[in-house]
């Protein structure tokens, strides 16, 4: 039969699609269990307090409402991934804003409401520290007993001050990157029920349920045998629900009052209490020679991570590992610090570390270049790391690395060629510019242990049921399964069916997260099938006394041994009747080496990698920018399914945009002023520029097809390119994201941009 | 309790609910019809977007006084043969899918009075309805493809 692929590399419509848009597909936010209770959560009034007293007498009475749970209702009461520092419900202090300190189960939502407000809490407020830097004098307040220094490290490779020595051009600067709020639309949602066996069930949305398990287990002290998550389709994610959201507190409310419950938060509550971007300050000193090689970046980076480490510990160890951009550089001295303060939690989001450092290097490649007078892409493509070098940590880059030729391809775009030819604007205070800006992320988790399992049953009518526990968060991962599963067995598509984030059902194919599913679940699924075609050679060998060599799956069945094609159902049936099992389970480890001194993941293995090209029109008179054009030229390994390629790539570009001009969460003292959708705006179709996504098909060996992971990498250059392209367009150099139009205005204003257009302005009236 | 009746995608409905309810409480929480989705409950995200009396609404800034006696299509009520769920469905318009039921909504009403739109005037009718996967491509060629254009 053919070899060549069908499935791999098809446009195939995804399945959940057609129940998504005719609004039948279930969420969690959609289930309503019978008999159930209306959860409502009290939250911290103060960024930084000390709890006196809880009385909770008031709203026990209050009509309709079955329970009031508070600390001395969970019984271990620290949980996270990292750190178990995070109070299920907060006990002796609240640490920031959003910190929970009650539950209320009634059964009706006003009640529930109404009893959250009957709580009285005796809190004596404390200091807050609520910047990073004052946070790491040795007067500031301490946010936790160790300390507000959550993780540091530092690292140096090479002869970083030879380097400067013998260095043309040093070029230093100061970033700053913003706390980016995820605001997926479906906020943090879930329910729970005791099932007949008495375990505890929560249906949620998440990233991880095995995970999540291990923590519902862990704060409610029981054996994880006892814990069921089921994640459904979530409404977005992006790495906002890669921690435990509203899991414990559902779990809790169940066991303590034995009835379903059900938890969802407000848009504001999820503002509030949502995990967000780390907002970082960055210093770079970078040094290169006249010829434009790099030669030595001295680099400091602070992360806030706010109340609570979250994945901050492994969000730091991924700017650590990213700080010097996509380039051979021989020396590197890198200090790290991840900070405590009384500002939100700060977590995963797309890019976990990543877009912050690359702003501020790709912001320094462009001031070298424009200092050394050379073209920005010939100074990165002369710097560009191909597959084989050895990176600044000392680690062979052994996986594909396309950054070279995604550089190339930028180069003759025609969006960068004739950057400066565009005709004349409409109006004298307008400017346009083009920029570009290149990123790199390692995916899978790198140094840290990886794997996962995924099951493969042969059905008797013939198709294939595969399950892992990966989660459907949005970005197809459920189809692209389906498509290396009927490319590996010959089969339709439609006859492959995918069951999903089950623990009870589900084997552990690990986090959702760190763009790692298709390569996870995707090898996890090649060693199934080698699994597979041992049973078929079992099988024939029981039945002729002959181990056949060659197996092969053909559109008509398998064909082992002699000429016999077999049926795939015929095959379930044969394998079962002969007591073989139909049921087979693969696991992949993530080949890893081990971890730099003093890091946790560093290095990684596998990386990912992209150029962005915007171009920008720039009103110079009000500071606004708009962007009618992106180019995303993405490593991408081989592409599975071009839709969902080019819409992660889309959608992560958008996001991009809004990090790098609009989101801004303001927050005044540790409090969130910016608690709804129309103060914390995100991209609406208006905003949205063209985007054209170009592929860069850099076959991964390790890879199942020659895959990579893609969900990330399409964020990473992209504020870099917009600000790279502000600095083109207008002579000005900004250093902080987003860069908002009373940002830009003074910028230009300090350059004399503004006036000079005034005036310009007066004489042609 | 109030009572209210009103032309639910076609059906004559009547409902008790508290007078101060909006539509999306109306719709979610006591008859439990889920299609309409809520992202906000303030009007900032267009994903509870219903038509009443053919006219797109926010069913969030919708309270059941002005429901009464008039006419309201949700997602269930659209044809699931319909032009536009097939070109979001083959456009790769739908990827966590929580806005698309609001975004199919906007998107029936802008091509019942406007059967040729230009993309102009899709991202102006759509405006109103964040997405925060697709970065919209898809969805506004999805509906440029439904539109016929």
């Amino acid at each position: 039969m053919t070899s060549k692929s069908s499935y791999v590399g098809a446009p195939v419509v995804r399945r959940d699609a057609f129940e998504k848009a005719t609004g039948t597909a279930m969420y969690a936010s959609d289930l309503f269990p019978d008999d159930f209770l209306w959860v409502s959560v009290l939250r911290s009034r103060y960024p930084h307090a000390h709890i006196r007293r809880i009385d909770t007498a008031k709203a026990r009475l209050h009509a309709g409402v079955v329970a009031v749970l508070t600390h001395e209702d969970v019984p271990v009461n620290r949980f996270g991934v990292f750190v178990k520092d995070r109070p299920v419900l907060c006990d002796d202090r609240v640490r920031y804003i959003g910190d929970p300190v009650a539950l209320v189960a009634a059964e009706t939502r006003e009640a529930a409401l109404e009893a959250v407000k009957m709580i009285e809490v005796d809190y004596e407020e404390l200091p807050a520290v609520t910047d990073p830097i004052s946070a790491l004098r040795a007067d500031s307040p301490k946010v936790h007993e160790g300390g507000n220094v959550c993780r540091q490290t530092s690292l140096r490779f090479g002869d970083v001050e030879g380097a400067f020595a013998r260095a043309d051009v040093v070029v230093e600067g100061t970033y700053t990157t913003g706390t980016q709020i995820h605001a997926f639309l479906e906020t943090e949602a879930g329910i729970s029920y005791l099932d007949e066996k008495g375990r505890v069930v929560v249906v949620a949305g998440g990233q991880s349920p095995h995970r999540d398990r291990a923590e519902i287990a862990h704060a409610l002290n029981l054996p994880p045998e006892r814990v069921r998550v089921i994640t459904p389709y979530v409404g977005g994610a992006f790495g906002g629900k890669d921690d435990v959201t509203v899991q414990i507190h559902l779990a809790l409310v169940t066991m303590k009052t034995g009835r379903p419950a059900r938890l969802v938060l407000s848009r504001e509550e999820s503002m509030l209490s949502g995990t967000k971007r780390h907002p970082a300050i960055i210093k770079m000193r970078t040094a290169a020679s006249r010829d434009g090689r790099l030669l030595a970046n001295e680099v400091e980076i602070v992360y806030d991570t706010g109340a609570y480490a979250a994945l901050g510990p492994a969000v730091l160890d991924v700017a650590i590992e990213n700080c010097n951009g996509p380039y051979r550089i021989s020396s590197a001295k890198i200090d790290a610090y991840l900070v405590y303060t009384n500002n939100m939690v700060a977590s995963a989001f797309r890019g976990f570390g990543a877009p912050q450092v690359m702003f501020a290097m790709e912001r320094q490649i462009d001031r070298i270049a424009r200092r050394i007078g050379i073209d920005p892409i010939e100074l990165r493509l002369i710097n560009a790391i191909r597959k084989g070098d050895v990176y600044v940590f000392g680690n062979r880059m052994e996986g594909s690395v396309g950054i070279y030729d995604c550089l190339r391809i930028a180069r003759e775009h025609p969006l960068w060629r004739e950057r400066r030819s565009g005709e004349g604007l409409e109006y004298p205070w307008l400017r346009r510019g083009v920029g570009v800006a290149a990123g790199m992320k390692g995916y899978t988790i790198g140094a840290l242990p990886d794997r996962g399992s995924v099951s493969v049953e042969l059905r008797r009518d013939g198709s294939i049921a595969v399950s892992g526990s990966f989660t459907e968060i949005g970005q197809g991962v459920v189809e692209s399964v389906a498509q290396l599963t009927a490319e590996l067995f010959k089969v339709p598509v439609g006859k492959v069916h995918v069951l999903f984030a089950d623990t009870e059902r589900s084997p552990d194919t690990s986090v959702t997260s760190a763009s790692r599913q298709i390569f996870l679940a995707g090898n996890a699924l090649r060693k199934a099938f080698e699994e597979v075609v041992e049973r078929v050679r079992d099988l024939i060998e029981l039945d002729t006394g002959r181990r056949p060599t060659g197996v092969t799956f053909t559109e008509e069945g398998v064909v082992a041994g002699a000429d016999e094609v077999i049926p795939l159902g015929e095959l379930a049936e044969r394998l079962e009747s002969r007591g073989l099992g139909r049921t087979v389970i693969g696991t992949y480890e993530v080949p890893k080496v081990e971890p730099i001194a003093g890091t946790l993941e560093i290095p990684h293995l596998f990386f990912m990698f992209g150029v962005t090209i915007a171009e920008v029109i720039v009103n110079v008179l009000t500071g606004s920018v708009t962007v009618p054009r992106v180019v995303a030229v993405i490593d991408a390994g081989r592409v599975i399914n071009p839709i969902n390629f080019t819409g992660q790539i889309e959608g992560a570009v958008v996001q991009g945009l809004g990090y790098a001009l609009m989101e801004e969460a303001k927050i005044v003292n540790g409090y969130l002023q910016t608690k709804d959708l129309s103060t914390y705006l995100i991209p609406s179709s208006k905003d949205a520029p063209e985007i054209e996504v170009i592929p860069v098909e850099s076959y991964e060996e390790e890879g199942p097809f020659g895959a990579k992971g893609i969900g990330e990498v399409g964020i990473l250059s992209v504020a870099p390119a917009v600000v790279n392209a502000v600095a083109e367009a207008c002579g000005v150099e900004p250093t902080s994201i987003p860069l908002t139009p009373e940002k830009l205005y003074w910028l230009l204003k300090e350059v004399g941009v503004v006036d000079k257009i005034r005036g310009a302005g007066g004489r042609l009236e | 309790m109030g009572e209210f009746r009103f032309l639910l995608n076609g059906k004559v409905v009547t409902v008790k609910a508290p007078p101060c309810y909006t539509l999306l409480e109306v719709l979610r929480y006591v008859l439990r019809m889920t299609g309409t989705k809520e992202g906000c409950a303030r009007g900032d995200c267009g994903e509870c977007t219903v038509l009443l009396d053919g006219e797109p609404v926010h069913a969030c800034l919708t309270v059941m006084t002005q429901v009464e006696g008039r006419s309201v299509t949700t997602i269930e009520g659209i044809d699931p043969q319909h032009p536009l769920v097939r070109a979001f469905v083959e456009a790769g318009a739908v990827q966590c899918g929580h806005c698309t039921p609001g975004l199919i909504i906007s998107s029936y009403a802008l091509l019942s009075r406007n059967p040729s739109p230009t993309e102009e005037e899709v991202r102006e009718a759509i405006r109103g309805n964040l997405c925060r996967c697709t970065g919209y491509s898809k969805i506004v060629r999805a509906v440029l493809s439904a539109a016929g254009v």
